[in-house]
């Protein structure tokens, strides 16, 4: 072990990435049954991990060649299959955000999860996600990276049926699981691809032999298609985008980590991780881009019509999505990550503060909680406004800068169609957002105002409403914390704070982030950044896009103001009085229903149709036919078998006698 | 008359009456019997060529002995057989005892 002591970057590494599995295990094995001390330890690992992942940072900032550390796993002739870290700008960025979002979560949870019954294992599962995510993070090759990929698709799996108790919360957990296997197929597919056709799995190879155009372009283009399959099972892109609103099943700080940092992020990550690769394949490029804008505008649509709290925040996530997909197949290297950079804070945000309300109110009805008093709820409130604000592009929020990113890379691209449906999403999501703030800030009841008809809602609520697990562990930390933040809630009992804090440093975060900018494009690009002139954004008519995009941020929310904020509103929105449109929104443009026809029709209908015959007349019939022969015949040859011995006797002899006659003659 | 065919055929005779017995009669003693005529046809076939062909006198006759061991030997297990045989089923009828048919 001493190799590991010599190098400290190589140390720190090991400890970041491999601690949360480590209190996993511990977890699982020891401490199942000490709650506290499992939730300790496990934030002890994660905060740990943040603290080599920033030394890890600080360290190799200013290295500008990657830093690799691998090992050969498997070798066959001349494929190697290497395992190790790669640390490139990229990677320690997203490291970074993945350890701050894991810890934040973590430590909200704390309040959030406080009592229930599953406490140790949640914690153990969030391990496991963290290390995953780290794990597939440092990966420096392909195949790495895709086992990791699949064990991120395995805790969130877990994590998403945590209430495995409850129906939906099962069948949500599986159709993560199912969807995103199916886009995993064409990953691994392509990675078979690019196995045979250019035997290297390592990132840096890849990029570089892409950059180079040493491999065959039909090979890029085929291999690259498959493997964004993958991206789109995992980031829930155009047609697979409806497991991500059913994934809402889970306990919220889990859709928190799921939407922001993790599951979802991993495959625009993914994308941006052999970016070069992707973009020697111009065929490649074009559909991605086409899929990341289908998605973008049909998730805001959807968005438009849902009452659920979390369910807006899924569809704009997916959206979100989208429009990272776009801005990265536009070419955009530098704004894609960067909107996935500020995405995680803010969207981090605009959960953990839906998680407080949905703990205060065990609704996750939008109106309810409007009705229930959600506005006196300050700090939430508060960092759910800076949060929407951010997700809808308005300055100085995080989410203006990156969203600029990628309308100035759109705007750089010579159709412009991809442009104006930017800003279509850009007004769509202020006016989602601002729709759900609104709905909350102003309820249509008067009585919201009035503290103690708030209070009494609230109680009548917590009498009727006996939600499965908060209410099941009555009695701990979770109730008190109910009675004591209610209505006032500067103050006291931990609960509360543990799920302040992260809010907190999180608003702060989306509002601090977008300032450094310029910072991050030279650490990501490294000089490149200098050559190009910056990536899209500077050029002609760059202010004339700046305003285009803040007017249609600050037009959805008056949008939203209008039908929503103002006095007298009427709180419908204008899809009121388009039921069939609503109706079209509100069921996810049908997508899971034609899914499910898909496959009846064409899964059950067809192929499997084929594949039972097949398994039932040949197989099956080819086995029993076999056994039947055998059985016939033993049968028929049973009658030589008399039991008589002369009879016996009499059939030797006459072989003999045939074998005599057979040499003599 | 003295030659090595006569003897042959007289071997092959009673080899095939043994076989014959063996083959057609039921009852199990019989068939011992028929076996041993059998195993007599055997040695007569020895002499004969012990006497006429071999160079060195001695093998057939020990073959013959040898073989006459056997069939005191076979004679006394195979009547052992038949007294248990006769003990289950009452009968020394080989017909009785086809219980291991298929």
């Amino acid at each position: 072990m001493s190799w590991l002591f010599k190098d400290p970057v190589l140390l720190a590494a090991v400890l970041c990435t491999w601690l949360p599995f480590l209190s996993m295990a511990v977890i699982l094995i020891f401490t199942r049954h000490k709650p506290q001390l499992s939730s300790y330890i496990s934030i002890g690992a994660v905060s740990t991990s943040l603290i080599c992942a920033l030394y890890l940072l600080i360290k190799l900032v200013h290295v500008g060649e990657p830093v690799e550390y691998r090992t050969a796993w498997l070798i066959a002739d001349d494929i190697i299959i290497p395992f190790g870290y790669l640390f490139d700008p990229l990677s320690l960025l997203m490291l970074l955000i993945v350890a701050v979002i894991s810890f934040l979560v973590q430590v909200y949870s704390l309040g959030y999860m406080a009592g229930d019954p599953g406490f140790s294992r949640y914690y153990a599962f969030q391990s496991l996600f963290a290390w995953a995510m780290m794990d597939m993070v440092i990966a420096p090759g392909m195949l790495q990276l895709y086992i990791f990929w699949e064990l991120v698709g395995l805790a969130s799996y877990l994590l998403i049926g945590f209430y495995y108790e409850k129906w939906s919360a099962g069948q949500a957990g599986k159709k993560a699981f199912v969807m995103t296997r199916l886009g995993d197929i064409g990953f691994f597919l392509g990675l078979i691809l690019l196995v045979l056709g250019f035997g290297d799995l390592g990132i840096v190879a890849m990029n570089e032999a892409a950059q180079a155009q040493a491999i065959p372009s039909y090979l890029i283009t085929a291999s690259a298609l498959l493997i964004f399959c993958g991206v789109i099972g995992k980031s829930a892109q155009f047609p697979l985008l409806t497991w991500l609103p059913d994934a809402m099943e889970g306990p919220t700080p889990v859709s928190a980590l799921l939407h922001s940092a993790t599951m979802v992020a991993a495959g625009v990550y993914m994308f941006s991780r052999i970016f070069p690769f992707f973009a020697a394949s111009p065929t490649a490029m074009a559909i991605a881009l086409a899929i990341g804008t289908i998605t973008m505008l049909l998730s805001s649509t959807m968005a438009m019509a849902t009452y659920d709290i979390k369910q807006v925040w899924a569809y704009s996530t997916v959206s979100q999505l989208g429009f990272m997909v776009m801005g990265l197949a536009a070419g955009g290297y530098f704004a894609g990550v960067f909107h996935l950079t500020t995405h995680a804070g803010f969207k981090a945000l605009l959960f953990l503060c839906s998680g407080v309300f949905i703990h205060e109110y065990h609704s996750n009805d939008m109106r309810d909680i409007g009705k229930g008093g959600g506005r006196s709820l300050k700090i939430p409130m508060v960092c759910m406004t800076v949060g929407a604000l951010a997700l809808s592009g308005v300055f100085p929020f995080s989410g203006f800068f990156s969203k600029e990113a990628i309308m100035g890379v759109l705007a750089a691209y010579p159709n412009k169609i991809w442009l104006l449906a930017g800003l279509l999403g850009a007004l769509m999501t202020a006016y989602y957002s601002f729709r759900l703030i609104f709905m909350i800030l102003f309820p249509k009841k008067v009585d919201a105002t009035m503290p103690h008809d708030a209070v009494h809602y609230h109680q009548e609520k917590d009498d009727k409403i006996q939600i499965d697990h908060e209410e099941a562990a009555a009695g701990h930390g979770a109730a008190h914390g109910h009675g004591s933040s209610h209505g006032h809630e500067e103050g006291h009992g931990n609960v509360f704070w543990y799920m302040a804090w992260p809010l907190i440093i999180l608003t702060t975060i989306t509002l601090v982030l977008g300032f450094f900018q310029h910072s991050l494009e030279g650490f990501l690009l490294g000089h490149a950044a200098d050559a190009h002139g910056g990536e899209g954004g500077h050029g002609a008519g760059h202010y004339a896009l700046l305003i285009a995009a803040v007017s249609m941020g600050l037009a959805g929310i008056a949008w939203a103001y209008y039908e929503f904020g103002r006095k007298g509103a009427s709180q419908e929105g204008f899809l009121a009085r388009l039921p069939k449109t609503q109706a079209l929104f509100a069921n996810r443009w049908y997508i899971d229903r034609f899914l499910r026809r898909f496959l009846d029709r064409a899964i059950y209908g067809g192929l499997t149709n084929v594949f039972t015959r097949n398994d039932r007349r040949v197989i099956d019939g080819g086995i029993d036919g076999f056994c039947l022969f055998t059985i016939g015949s033993g049968r028929l040859f049973s009658f030589l078998q008399s039991g008589m011995l002369q009879y016996n006797l009499l059939v030797m002899v006459a072989a003999v006698g045939l074998v005599v006659l057979y040499f003599v003659v | 008359m003295n030659t090595l065919s006569t003897y042959l055929i007289i071997a092959a005779l009673l080899f095939g009456l043994g076989l014959l017995g063996v083959l057609q009669r039921r009852n199990l003693i019989g068939m011992l019997i028929s076996i041993e005529l059998m195993l007599n046809g055997a040695n007569i076939n020895f002499m004969a060529f012990n006497r006429f062909l071999a160079p060195e006198p001695a093998v057939g006759q020990i073959i013959t002995l040898f073989v006459m061991g056997l069939a005191a030997a076979e004679a006394a297990i195979g009547l052992s057989i038949i007294l248990a045989l006769f003990r289950k089923f009452r009968s020394i009828n080989v017909e009785r005892a086809q219980q291991m048919r298929g």
